[in-house]
């Protein structure tokens, strides 16, 4: 069941990834607003080493304003950058 | 060499040499198949085969999805509801592109509509990720940082650099494929091809148009050589 809903705005939460993360790192901190609800699988942490049967989640792929991903964005103020995140990555927008 | 051999151009009969060390990987990708051939897991010809086919895919695919798209609505209403499932109308197995058996790593497929305001661009930040069941392999920019690092934060340069300008009141999308999804662009239809045939569409979508990095245009088609030119 997927904890966050469509058109949800959400904050990417900034982990610590030691190991293997597909978490880009220009995303962390950042908020946007989920644009699709995506099946639930095993997480890209898990995956990675070998563990094909390791910790399942929902996926969402997540829609940001340029601008609000990058200080000094100087493209229009209308483009967005979508991307795709495990639900362990997201919290409620906290802005 | 014999008395018949001439030398009216300047050159030296240097040895060939490969002058770069070999790569780590390259040694250990020669080892496993050179192991795997000796243990008979596939055969020399069986892996010829392959890389002949995998080098040889090319975005045809691709192109006749879009071209198909462009004709008929209801198979694009399918294609935008589900890639995967409309890539099987047209014999484009995502679960098994290699037809031999291997397990895919992609599994979801999404195709982005460019509209009047709407232009979509795909780019893997974490590696090279490419929709290459229907596009086939990526070009070498594509896979280098240059692309990967400044698209995401400088598309409308970026595009610029591919003489593709976006007027600022369209917005540019980018696509970063960082998990299973991958996502080809499907253009607008340009002016002036009423009336064609599906197979004459196709022949103007290009790979680039498919990356996002271009617009089609009804007089090129990369069937004729740039010195040739027009379609």
């Amino acid at each position: 069941m997927s904890k966050y809903k469509l058109g949800e705005r959400v904050t990417v939460r900034d982990l610590p990834s030691l190991f293997h993360t597909r978490t880009q790192g220009f995303t962390r901190g950042r908020t946007g607003v989920v644009v699709a609800l995506r099946p639930e699988w095993v997480i890209p942490e898990d995956e990675a080493w070998g563990r094909y049967e390791g910790r399942k989640e929902p996926f969402y792929i997540v829609r940001f304003l340029q601008r609000d991903l990058w200080p000094d964005y100087g493209g229009a103020p209308i483009d967005t950058l979508e991307t795709e995140f495990s639900e362990r990555w997201l919290e409620p927008a906290r802005s | 060499m014999s008395e018949t051999h001439t030398h009216d151009h300047p050159h030296h009969h240097e040895p060939i040499e490969e002058k770069q060390e070999a790569l780590e990987f390259t040694i250990l990708e020669t080892a496993i198949r050179e192991l795997s051939i000796e243990k008979k897991l596939f055969s020399a010809e069986d892996h010829r085969r392959f890389m002949e086919w995998y080098d040889d895919i090319g975005p045809t695919k691709g192109a006749r999805l879009v071209a198909r798209a462009w004709v008929d609505s209801d198979f694009k209403r399918r294609l935008l509801a589900d890639g995967v499932e409309a890539c099987k109308e047209l014999g484009i197995d995502w679960m098994r592109p290699t037809g031999f058996g291997t397990p895919s790593d992609y599994t979801f497929f999404i195709v982005c509509e460019n509209t009047p305001k709407l232009h979509n661009v795909i780019v893997c930040t974490l590696c090279s990720c490419y929709p290459r069941p229907v596009l086939g392999t990526s070009p070498a920019w594509y896979e280098r940082p240059n692309y990967r690092r400044r698209v995401v934060r400088w598309p409308r340069q970026v595009l610029a650099e591919f003489g593709t300008i976006i007027p600022p009141d369209v917005e540019i999308r980018v696509h970063d494929s960082n998990q299973k999804t991958r996502y080809m662009v499907l253009p607008m239809r340009p002016e002036g091809t009423e009336g064609w045939t599906e197979e004459r569409l196709a022949s103007i979508v290009t790979r680039d148009t498919m990356i996002g990095v271009a617009l089609p245009s009804v007089d090129w088609t990369t069937t004729s050589s740039p010195a040739e030119g027009k379609n």
